[in-house]
């Protein structure tokens, strides 16, 4: 008899019988390591003004600049390098999208879970509010937020963590209560365990594969979300371009034939989107245990 | 059964009051409107005056209690940009906000159920691929590149389609619709597709994921093993099974597109309720903020009492429920 | 059935679609209706409401002003045909005879008393009392003759009325209260003016509709009806006018220009505009925006150094600035005014651009490692505002100054340099009255309430000289002794450097080839009744 096999191996192996999902993972971890590696990767800081020039401004893809290297993708109306201030926008849009969804994971995960676990009044109350919340559009939310708490990372992941947490209590929640009917529940509870380490070591990890689809969808959705907002100009501030920034900067220069300047962050943004929901789809079909035929 | 309305009516309600007060709060609260709307150079007379006008120096709590009597007037307040009461304000707008909505909505939903079911039914086929394809990208991108994609594409290169506004209207029952006209119909047809697409891409995969299941379960297997034809089995099981998340879907998104049309109108330049709240954002017209949120408060209440109650009537586990 | 594979059937197929293409587009020019597609519109038909430049240029169509501006903002006579100072307080205006408003009444002095008189009590929140701010009463010599008396010598009274607009005395006579006005003006009975054309409809943020008035008294406009549609996207308006929805548009941004000069089917219009780009610099002791290299504070402010101040206007590369920030849609400015306005000093030198220099000088003032600032500008205002900003931020750092660009929204960067939250900013500043004392009183001036001077100096200049001047002006009525004056103070200050003008700026309006034809307006603004069609 073969030695067993842990369920991360399983998982994985199954996982891999789908060329799409793997090449989707694998733009997802590349695009994710250039993103944290950027400083070194990318030929140019664009946000040091010392090593910018403007003379280098609007340069088509291939031109050769002032800093004596080839400008790949070309060069945005301040004369910085867009291959770097690509990889310095795809950093961005990750660290916005994993901060809100981490927040957004831990909070919500902790209201539904407790909302399950409490019970009663507590329960009702909190899941009126996760309702009330969840049928209330995302986006009008995290630009209500915006405009009043006004421009910045700190605030942007705020009103994204305010307008998505809410998906993820109701998954916590609906996990907990149908796990919490379980028998080994019931069982774990009837010993000397308190009530809070049953939550937290029995429920939790029986809870995280339905978090962890949600997870994968809301981090695409708060990439997506911020780069919407900074094309209305509520996201993040001029100087920290993110891809939804270069984009809207971009495009007054499309119909001018200058198409580089917002193509290429499109791209890009697609790109690392589509990736996202392609690995959260196959997570989530995998984990789905009605399909499991 | 009517003690369970009873509880959700009174849940609403609750809802409206409490939703009204962070919202008058935290829109009135935040910064000096006043610093907004008076020009640097006016004198301190001016701005004394236009404190006193607006209302401005009054306590919060004060300011809040004459919003709520108003309200119950149907006075939502006047816009400190443009002077006129904000509800004709927004009511001038709804119509053009309404009718792109709803055309989005529903082509969504016909085309996006129809092509889901396929893909569900049928998930190794080609077409089911390529539809799974398009869905997911329809998902992934975001709707103002898109829309920024089709402008350059049929109004700019092609020609075909204008590049933004309303087109003629048509006055239906008092209000001014575009629909009916050509032109109107011309004009709708970029920012119905931008708007669609995203409701279209997640009314495949709903479809597709519902149909899926439904597929598999026992139900369909012993309807199978029972002999009952295929097409019976598609219409009398699968549509009533998957009926139900669709309609929550369904009811919950139009509220989403509501708000999402924010984006494709300002790319458009639509003349709808969207807009106006993106350029009172912008300008700090408060007024028009809250009475925006409220309104959209309540659509949703009324949007998910009515879900729920539909709810109540379908499945009779809640029905049960709530009766005892 | 049949298929499309025989050429006559693709040529018969060409042209139907062509047909559909060529009407959905219509060249409405030709038909005496002419479509603009302008990028702000007005924020009601209360010509008193706002002084928004976009709300006095949609007033104009359907209103005249008392005293007319003329293309380059010297003044003409409009509802006024002649004005003289009859003592040192009272000036006297003579009216214009002959002309009637939309509904067939008289104009005559009534009217003017009753437009002045109202401005206080219906404007809003961009208040229109700037241009009434000198008179204390209007009296009524005859019904063509009008006496104003002004709180003290008012040498610039007829160039603040340059945005006085006329109402009808009768039509308005209800709907003068905050209450009632909007809703009288936008609704109908009150919008009756002088102007070249009557209102049809308005949707606030949407069409402005109008016809012909055929008794205006300048003659009949060109055009049987004018549409006005509200567009602020940059590229949508473009895009409209490519695809014939539109007949004319302002504000053509520099990015698209470019592409309109390759474009035949399309021709631009460009004219200077009267903004001009000013870096500020902040001469409080303890700027809130300036630290040391290394983040810490520094013992003083190193704006008050006057070699400081010339280090950073030796930074910039105006030529730069212009030919590719703003794509050549500019003009370096040594100055806050166009050339050849009243008081522009024509004997200042343009400055050098010598970055060398300037890390010599920075050095020498005691910053060899330079320091660190927080520039702050709009975004959304004016054209290239961003932009000019972001290229600032490269030149003063590349001399050692460390910035921090921060291009915001007006809106949240106006009421904040209003509360001086600011140490070094820009924004633009139109003269708009085409006079010094507007500009220089507004900015140049000590900070000073009662004298109503300084009302825009957020930087805590104070230089006596140029006070003193500027106060002599206020008073001097003689021409040729306030134009001196003018010149002087704006030569002093320009030498403080405590503002630094960067580029005058240039507007662009477009039109389908040869279909209008129109001179451009310094104060940018896009009247119907002066486009003509190409014939």
């Amino acid at each position: 008899m073969s030695a067993p096999v842990s369920p991360l191996a399983r998982f994985w192996a199954e996982f891999r019988r789908s060329p799409v999902a793997v090449a989707a993972l694998l733009v997802v971890v590349v695009t994710s390591l250039l993103a944290i590696f950027a400083p070194w990767v990318a030929p140019q800081d664009p946000y040091d003004l010392t090593t910018l020039s403007l003379l280098d401004a609007r340069r088509e893809p291939g031109f050769v600049g002032s800093g004596g290297y080839a400008h790949l993708l070309g060069t945005d109306p301040q004369g910085r390098d867009l291959l770097s201030a690509i990889l310095y926008g795809m950093r961005i849009s990750l660290q916005i999208g994993l901060a809100a969804g981490t927040v957004a994971l831990f909070l919500g995960t902790t209201i539904g879970i407790l909302a399950a676990y409490a019970r009663g009044w507590v329960e009702t109350v909190l899941m009126r509010i996760v309702d009330l919340q969840l049928s209330f559009p995302a986006i009008l939310l995290a630009l209500v937020l915006v405009a009043l708490l006004g421009q910045g990372k700190a605030q942007l992941i705020t009103a994204l963590v305010a307008a998505q947490y809410a998906y993820f209590a109701r998954t916590a929640y609906g996990a907990a209560t149908a796990e919490r009917r379980k028998d080994y529940v019931e069982a774990a509870l009837a010993t000397p365990l308190s009530g809070r380490r049953v939550a937290f070591f029995h429920l939790l990890p029986n809870c995280l594969p339905p978090l962890i689809v949600v997870a994968t969808v809301q981090i695409a959705n708060s990439i997506s979300l911020e780069a919407t907002l900074s094309f209305l100009g509520l996201g993040l501030p001029v100087t920290e371009p993110s891809l939804g920034m270069l984009i809207s900067n971009g495009f007054p220069y499309m119909m001018s034939g200058r198409y580089w300047i917002s193509v290429y962050p499109g791209i890009a943004l697609i790109v690392l989107i589509v990736a996202i929901n392609l690995v959260g789809d196959r997570v989530r079909d995998q984990f789905n245990p009605r399909l499991r035929r | 059964m009517s003690g369970y309305v009873l509880q959700r009516l009174l849940q609403a309600a609750l809802v409206m009051v409490a939703m009204s007060a962070i919202v008058f709060v935290g829109v009135y609260a935040i910064g000096n409107p006043v610093d907004i709307v008076i020009p640097p150079e006016a004198t301190q007379d001016i701005r004394a005056a236009t404190i006193a006008r607006l209302g401005l120096d009054l306590p919060l709590w004060q300011q809040y209690l004459i919003f709520v009597r108003n309200l119950f007037d149907g006075d939502l307040g006047r816009s400190f940009i443009y002077n006129e009461p904000v509800l004709s304000l927004i009511a001038g707008r709804l119509p053009a906000t309404l009718e792109l909505v709803l055309l989005s909505v529903l082509s969504a939903t016909v085309f996006g159920i129809a092509l889901g079911v396929y893909a569900g039914y049928r998930p190794d086929s080609v077409l089911a691929k390529a539809i799974m394809a398009v869905s997911v990208l329809g998902f992934s991108v975001p709707t103002f590149w898109i829309g920024l994609i089709l402008i350059l594409t049929f109004a700019v290169n092609l020609g075909w389609l204008p590049a933004g506004g309303r087109g003629q209207t048509v006055d239906l029952l008092g209000v001014a619709w575009s629909f009916p006209t050509l032109d109107g119909l011309k004009h709708l047809v970029l920012p119905a597709v931008n708007l669609a697409l995203f409701k279209f891409a997640m009314m495949i995969r709903l479809a597709r994921a519902g149909t899926r299941e439904v597929m598999l379960s026992d139900t369909i297997k012993f309807a199978r093993a029972a002999g009952i034809r295929e097409s019976t089995i598609l219409r009398r099981h699968l549509l009533k099974l998957i009926s139900i998340p669709i309609i929550t879907v369904f009811g919950l998104e139009l509220g989403s597109t509501l708000a999402f049309a924010v984006v494709t109108e300002t790319i458009f330049s639509w003349p709808g309720v969207g807009k106006l709240i993106i350029d009172s954002i912008a300008v700090l017209d408060r007024p028009v903020m809250v009475a925006y949120l409220l309104l959209t408060t309540l659509l949703f209440v009324i949007i998910n009492l009515t879900v729920d109650l539909l709810f109540a009537l379908i499945d009779p586990r809640i029905r049960a429920r709530g009766a005892a | 059935m049949t298929t499309f594979r025989t050429p006559r059937a693709r040529r018969a197929l060409a042209l139907i679609l062509a047909g559909l293409a060529s009407a959905a587009g219509s060249a409405h020019a030709q038909d005496g209706t002419l479509v603009m597609g302008v990028r702000g519109g007005p924020e009601s038909l209360d010509p008193h409401y706002s002084a928004l430049g976009s709300h006095a240029e949609a007033a104009k169509h359907i209103y005249d002003t008392l005293v007319w501006s003329g293309d380059d903002l010297q003044i003409e006579p409009g509802l006024a045909t002649s004005w003289e100072v009859v003592d040192d307080t009272t000036w006297e205006f003579k009216l214009r005879e002959g002309v009637k408003f939309h509904d067939g009444s008289d104009f005559d002095a009534e009217d003017v008393k009753f437009s002045i008189e109202r401005i206080p009590l219906v404007s809003g929140p961009t208040t229109t009392t700037i241009y009434v701010r000198r008179v204390a009463d209007v009296e009524v010599i005859d019904p063509l003759t009008v006496r104003i008396k002004t709180d003290g010598p008012a040498a610039t009274l007829p160039y603040d009325f340059v945005r006085l607009f006329i109402v009808s005395s009768e039509a308005a006579a209800d709907y003068s209260t905050p209450e009632t006005a909007n809703e009288g003006f936008n609704g109908g009975p009150a919008a009756v003016g002088t102007g070249p054309y009557k209102l049809v409809s308005w949707e606030p943020k949407g069409d402005l509709v109008l016809e012909r008035y055929d008794e205006y008294w300048r003659g009949k406009g060109p055009w049987a009806e004018v549409i006005r549609k509200e567009m602020p996207n940059d590229s949508s308006r473009l895009a409209a006018l490519k695809a014939g929805q539109v007949d004319v548009i302002n504000y053509v941004s520099s990015i698209d220009y470019l592409a309109l000069q390759r474009d035949a089917s399309v021709e631009a219009v460009v004219g200077d505009s009267v903004y001009v780009m000013n870096l500020q610099l902040d001469q409080r002791d303890e700027p809130p925006g300036v630290r040391a290299i290394d983040g810490g504070a520094l013992e003083s402010n190193p704006l008050q150094d006057p070699s400081v101040r010339e280090a950073i206007d030796l930074a910039i590369d105006r030529e730069t600035m212009v030919q590719v920030v703003l794509e050549g849609l500019g003009k370096p400015a040594n100055q806050m005014m166009p050339p050849g306005f009243f008081g522009s000093n024509a004997s200042i030198a343009m400055p050098e651009h010598d970055p060398a220099k300037a890390r010599e000088l920075l050095a020498e003032a005691g910053y060899p490692d330079g320091f660190e600032i927080d520039l702050y500008c709009t975004s959304d205002r004016l054209p290239g505002d961003g932009a000019i900003c972001q290229g600032l931020g490269q030149m003063l750092s590349q001399v050692g100054i460390r910035t921090n660009v921060n291009a915001i929204s007006k809106t949240v960067y106006f009421p904040a340099q209003g509360r001086l939250e600011y140490s070094v900013f820009m924004n633009g500043w139109g003269t708009l009255t085409g006079e010094a004392s507007y500009t220089l009183g507004s900015l140049a001036h000590s900070n000073d309430p009662e004298l109503k001077l300084g009302a825009y100096n957020r930087v805590d200049y104070a230089n006596d000289d140029v006070d003193r001047l500027l106060q002599e002006g206020a008073t001097e009525l003689d021409d040729d002794k306030r134009r001196a004056l003018y010149e002087e103070a704006m030569a002093k200050t320009m030498a403080d450097k405590v503002y630094i003008s960067l580029v005058q700026l240039q507007t662009v309006w477009a039109a389908k080839a040869n279909t209008v034809t129109f001179a451009p307006r310094f104060d940018e603004d896009t009247l119907a009744f002066f486009i003509q069609p190409k014939n």
